[in-house]
């Protein structure tokens, strides 16, 4: 895995010793990067890719949504690209597939748009661990979001999931995924 | 103990507790839920022909998510915008809920209960066929029927009217491409699968805009170009789009050409002497049709505006014949007709005639919706026929579908008005047999003489031929073209059902809507382009009334007394699926069993002992390939089990530009929204993205006539005018003297300007060309 000397910096010097598991909201610093509102606002649902809050620019996407995100003036900061090892995407990937720009704020006069559809709401996973001090698993799927720190580190990385040892690069040595295997094919009852 | 077994204890547990959700606040002080009382299951992708696995995710009766699904072989995870936004296309805010019948005055709607609504068609079209006989009644459905939808319209008309006024939407996007399967090889379907997209070495993108219109498949070949940086991807198109982006090459192709360009590709392989010889001898025979254009027409203009019954007429051919024929497509003299440089055209005769690389060509709309479409198909395939690059990994041409199960389902059951399932065709004394066996019908139930194909069936509603017709899951009154000619008014004697999930141009126009279940509000099946059969549970209710449309249809027949048709008692859905597969067994069109269905990701027919088919007609891949080597085509009995290889010439699109309507007009879809919009358009994110149709210009055409960016622009046809926005330097780039419009909006509809012209074999109508004037405002 790559190494990121920059942001392991600030994140380390940011962070201090806070841990990767979720942070009772008493203790999270009430600033972040993005709120959980706004966060929620670009997305049908948690788990839908966000829709682009910018207009559309003249450069590649990934000029600026590098694999670390990249502060890109007067927009802000662009957050990391976390599919650059993905497999089936690459930098070279259309990302409008998935992406598409807002052309209009609103729902148009004839009302097409008017849903009465509730998306998933933003999850929090409790990550196990096997005994108190043990690295947690990851408590998510791996696919599409394979580069860890694009998410756990950098300054958009969120509060509550910020990793206070960026530096290990190699985050799989000890952290395994252990949640949310691939559905079986007859529906869980929990949901009929 | 199982996986299964462990999720029901859970939940028994969870919900005996009568707590199954668990809340956390986030630093906000929002509330939200914590992972673990969503449940999860697999369907197909509601949205186009590739067939997407997605993961469903349900809590309280809602779907709430969906995730790519990693195991699905199709789409290895990933999803395109319009598939992470399924789940709000079943949560418009104006879902039809209850049947609505239209007043007696004609002006809007009451709901009326089932029961009656359901007495009222059956007695409707009983009358019908007794006062006019079956050629006045008709049903047309469409490629997002479930397979359990077509068959059970295929049997209530073709078994219980007696009518062969069955259609479906499918006949306007891909019967060209059917028509190209069965004159070639007396089977429908390709004999290649998506696995050619790791295999592949070259892909050839016949007006073809995968980027956005098969986004999933296009992210498959760049992929491979990651890990392969030798392979190609040849963008042959009339318009530069965000495919031609990624190509190595973009070759802009005059609309309609590429008849042209195809025969002089052959003319470059057989002056090189790059065919495969000892693979034409051994599974090729030659073919010709009619050519006499006087004969063919368009199927539009004089007394063919009609009816549009034109036959081909096939003869033998043979190899020396074709090199005679090649002989008027040099290419300078193909350069002159296509505006192609000579160089691209050799450069591409070598590229097919190369044997050391694997070629794929790739088509869908640009192809089959062409007045020629048939013969474009034919001279595809020929290419891959010519080189022996056919039925072997990374050496196939693949038709791309557009619909969940366009294939599955209109092709596969044989929802046509010639057709009967797995590839048989009314017309055929044995197969009409084979059918009344199955069905337990006395001998001579199935009518001979086909139906109406899809324009006919509406310009027989219009004039009166047809006086009952009930529509389900499409949108004709946006995506007919030449719209004019089929506009309504209620209480003209006819009547009209529509079954739908939303109010749509078409139910305005309905004498009766029928709310219909959607999606994983019902079980379905769904067959994709790479003949791979998905099964799908249904995993929550329909709101209101809503009822899937097999239902619909069975309680009908029911009604009209063909209960026998539907003998089943409870749920009906393995049984019918039984009885439909039993068409299929033997005929190497072989589908899974319901369990295995169930079980897997989809499979790819045929099916044989639990095994799916990659390459159809392969030896070694395909257990109906019973030659020692090579390839085995089978299914062409009448070609003693080789493929034709058809000569097929150029010949000038039914309407182009002149002094008066100087541009071309081309129609098509984006990426965001799916077929006419009426679920894409409900969708928030989708809707934003792309509010409204637009027309694109090329920016010196702009500057000529004085128009900017986003100005108003008036479109004028011989048929009709329409009023857009101008996008220039957009998405897509059309070259000087064209423009393009998508027809996704029931606000702008281009149909209104479009040409009902058609291909002659096919009967799929060309929307791709006609002539228009731009002015501005």
């Amino acid at each position: 895995m790559r190494t990121r000397a920059a942001w392991i910096v600030v994140a380390f010097i940011a962070l201090g010793t806070t841990g990767c598991d979720w942070v009772p909201s008493s203790q999270v610093p009430a600033a972040t990067p993005t709120s959980y509102s706004v966060r929620a606002a670009r997305r049908s649902y948690d788990g839908a890719p966000p829709v682009i809050p910018h207009a559309p620019l003249k450069i590649k996407c990934v000029a600026c949504h590098t694999d670390t995100g990249k502060e890109t003036p007067p927009l802000g900061f662009a957050p990391a690209n976390p599919h650059t090892q993905t497999a089936g995407l690459s930098s070279a990937s259309h990302c409008q597939q998935c992406h598409v720009f807002r052309q209009q704020d609103e729902v148009s006069a004839n009302g097409l748009a008017a849903s009465d559809f509730q998306g998933l709401s933003q999850q929090f996973a409790k990550a196990e661990r096997l005994y108190l001090g043990a690295p947690p698993v990851i408590p998510h799927r791996v696919f599409m979001r394979e580069d860890c720190i694009s998410c756990h580190a950098g300054p958009v990385a969120r509060t509550e999931i910020r990793c206070s040892h960026p530096q290990r690069t190699n985050c799989r040595q000890c952290h395994v995924p252990g949640a949310e295997p691939v559905a079986p094919p007859e529906l869980a009852a929990a949901a009929l | 103990m199982e996986r299964r077994d462990f999720l029901l204890t859970t939940a028994t547990a969870a919900s005996a507790l009568g707590c199954s959700r668990e809340v956390a606040t986030t630093p906000e002080g929002e509330t939200a839920l914590i992972r673990g009382e969503v449940g999860w299951t697999k369907a197909p992708c509601r949205f186009c022909g590739t067939g997407c696995g997605v993961e469903v995710g349900v809590a309280e009766g809602k779907v709430v998510a969906v995730r790519g699904d990693e195991l699905s072989p199709v789409n290895k995870g990933l999803l395109c915008v319009k598939g992470y936004h399924l789940p709000a296309l079943l949560y418009g805010r104006d879902r039809l809920k209850q049947p609505l019948l239209r007043n007696a005055d004609g002006q809007g709607f009451l709901p009326i209960s089932w029961d009656k609504a359901l007495d009222l068609i059956a007695s409707k079209f009983k009358d019908v066929l007794q006062q006019h006989g079956p050629q006045a009644v008709a049903m047309y459905g469409s490629g997002q029927w479930t397979v359990y939808d077509g068959y059970a319209a295929l049997k209530w008309v073709k078994a219980g009217m007696r009518s062969n006024n069955l259609e479906a939407n499918a006949r306007l996007c891909m019967s060209s491409a059917v028509m190209g399967f069965m004159t070639q090889f007396q089977s429908d379907e390709p004999m290649g699968c998506y696995d050619d997209f790791e295999s592949g070495d070259d892909f050839v993108l016949w007006g073809n805009n995968m980027a956005e219109m098969h986004p999933i498949l296009f992210s498959r070949i760049l992929e491979t170009k990651r890990k392969k940086p030798s392979v190609r991807i040849i963008d042959i198109a009339t318009r530069y789009t965000p495919t031609s982006q990624f190509a190595d090459v973009y070759i802009e192709i005059k609309p309609n050409t590429a008849l042209a360009l195809a025969n002089g590709i052959l003319h470059v392989l057989v002056r090189d002497k790059l065919l495969d010889e000892a693979f034409l001898s051994e599974n090729v025979v030659f073919k010709r049709g009619i050519e006499d254009l006087d004969k063919i027409g368009y199927g539009c203009f004089d007394e063919q505006a009609r009816e549009y019954t034109f036959k081909d007429e096939p003869r033998d051919s043979s190899l020396e014949e074709l090199q005679e024929f090649l002989k008027d497509y040099t290419p300078d003299k193909v350069s002159t007709i296509t505006g192609i440089p000579s160089a691209q055209i050799e450069a591409l005769g070598k590229l097919y005639g190369d044997r050391n690389r694997g070629t794929v060509s790739l088509w869908c709309m640009g192809v089959n919706q062409h007045t020629r479409g048939t013969w474009m198909n034919n001279l595809i395939t020929d290419l891959h026929l010519a080189t022996g690059k056919i039925s072997r990994p990374g050496n196939n041409p693949l038709s791309l579908t557009g619909q969940p199960s366009a294939c599955g389902t209109v092709r596969e059951v044989g929802t046509l008005a010639n057709r009967l399932p797995a590839d048989m065709v009314v017309t055929n004394p044995e197969h009409r047999a084979k059918a009344e066996k199955i069905w337990g019908l006395e001998a001579g139930t199935i009518p001979e003489k086909p139906g109406y194909h899809s324009v006919d069936m509406f310009r027989a509603l219009s004039r009166g031929d047809v006086k009952a017709l009930w529509i389900q899951v499409t949108n004709p009154w946006v995506t007919m073209p030449n719209l004019h000619r089929f506009e309504r008014k209620p209480g003209d004697g006819r009547f009209i059902v529509v079954s739908d999930i939303y109010p749509t141009p078409t139910t305005a126009v309905a004498d009766l809507i029928l709310p219909s279940a959607a999606w994983v509000e019902r079980e379905g099946i769904f067959g994709n382009t790479e003949r791979r059969t998905q099964h799908w549970q249904k995993v929550v209710d329909p709101p209101g009334e809503a009822k899937e449309d097999a239902w619909q249809i069975i309680q009908v027949a029911k009604r009209m007394g063909y209960g026998q048709l539907f003998p089943w008692e409870g749920d009906w859905h393995q049984p019918m699926y039984e009885e439909y597969r039993q068409f299929t067994l033997g005929a190497g069109k072989d589908l899974a069993t319901y369990q295995e269905l169930k079980a897997s990701r989809g499979l790819r027919w045929p099916v044989v002992n639990g095994k799916e088919t990659r390459y159809r007609y392969a030896v070694g891949h395909d257990p109906y390939a019973k030659k020692a080597s090579g390839v085995h085509f089978y299914k062409a009995k009448a070609y003693g089990e080789k493929a034709a290889l058809w000569l097929r010439p150029y010949q000038p699109p039914a309407e182009s530009p002149d002094d008066e309507y100087p541009f071309w007009l081309c129609t098509g879809r984006v990426l965001e929204h799916w077929h006419s919009g009426s679920m894409t358009r409900r969708i928030k994110q989708l809707h934003q993205a792309v509010p409204e149709a637009y027309v694109e210009l090329n920016r010196a055409d702009a500057d000529a006539l004085g128009i900017a960016d986003g100005e108003a622009v008036k479109l004028v046809s011989r048929r009709g005018e329409l009023r857009l926005k101008a996008k220039i330097d957009g998405r897509g780039r059309p070259p000087r003297g064209s423009v393009f419009v998508p027809f996704f909006d029931e606000g702008k509809l281009v149909n209104r300007l479009t040409l009902d012209a058609m291909d002659n074999i096919s009967y799929e109508p060309d929307y791709k060309k006609c002539a228009v004037q731009v002015q501005k405002g």
